[in-house]
């Protein structure tokens, strides 16, 4: 029975589902990679051993559905399994430590931030980017994948394992922390953040 | 704020469930929200924090999408993983 549910594809198909619909990801991978590790070696062995491991198990993604998912929960995986482990650098925050205190609810939606829109719109590329760095890896992660991928709650929820509102709750949190990142650089750059608009 | 500076005196200056407006809006701005305009236009015309908040979120994805540099990726990598996949076929 699961002999014949397990799809088998030829060599050619093979060879077409990983030129067609994986390779084609490559540099977002590479840029997940890089985002995770900070690290140019780092990010291309996570990419190497991703694109490995996905043509290893390439029998078990149906042909058309979201490879980029697929081929995203399969870098997070081993980034988790793999490198966080031989990283010299411990993780700066505990995974299952940020798992059961940011996994509830009740995230306050409270809104505090005398941080402006045109104060965020008027900053740099490099402000922007050094402030998502210096986030805590899960929280970073999110951030990725929802505004700088493009991807659904749904698929976040499928690429991290965990409930969508648990994806919801953590984009929410990160967005904060990011906002308080950017305040730092609003007030230490001398943006306007919280008089009011003259007219 | 903004060019609707002159409209913010009609919007109630606090929100009556910023939980819930928040997390609407969140999800407005991320895609998840079908049929989402009309909500948004009245959310928005009816209350300032959620105005505000709006604005800034939304400022901050656009800043993220656009402004986020983006590593080069080595010219030698597809090469060398192409070469690995041959070694095991
Ligand atoms: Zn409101």
């Amino acid at each position: 029975m699961s002999e014949v549910q397990r799809r088998k594809y030829s060599q050619e198909e093979k060879n077409n589902i990983f030129d067609g619909e994986f390779m084609p990801h490559i540099d977002s991978m590479y840029n997940f990679g890089y985002r995770l590790t900070f690290d140019e070696d780092d990010a291309k062995d996570l990419v190497q051993d991703t694109y490995l491991k996905a043509y290893r198990f390439i029998n078990s993604f149906e042909q058309g559905t979201n490879a980029k998912a697929w081929l995203f929960r399969i870098l997070k995986n081993s980034f988790i399994n793999e490198y966080r482990k031989k990283s010299k650098q411990p993780a700066k925050v505990d995974y299952q430590e940020v798992e059961t205190y940011y996994n509830s609810d009740d995230v306050d939606y409270q809104s505090t931030t005398d941080l402006r829109a045109e104060s965020v719109k008027g900053m740099l590329g490099d402000e922007i980017s050094n402030a998502l760095n210096s986030l805590a890896v899960d929280f970073r992660t999110v951030i990725i994948l929802c505004d700088l991928e493009g991807f659904t709650y749904e698929e976040m929820a499928k690429i991290l394992d965990i409930p969508i509102g648990t994806v919801r709750s953590r984009l929410h949190r990160a967005r904060n922390l990011l906002k308080d990142k950017l305040r730092g650089y609003a007030h230490h750059m001398g943006y306007d953040t919280d008089e009011e608009e003259e007219i | 704020m903004d060019m609707n500076e002159e409209t913010s005196q009609s919007r109630k200056l606090k929100c009556d469930d910023t939980s819930k407006c928040f997390q609407l809006l969140e999800s407005i701005l991320d895609g998840e929200m079908d049929n989402s305009k009309e909500v948004l236009k009245e959310k928005l015309a009816k209350c300032q924090p959620c105005f505000e908040h709006f604005h800034l979120e939304q400022a901050i994805r656009d800043v993220l999408k656009t402004k986020c540099t983006k590593q080069e990726v080595p010219t030698e990598l597809a090469d060398c993983i192409r070469q690995k996949i041959q070694d095991i076929k």
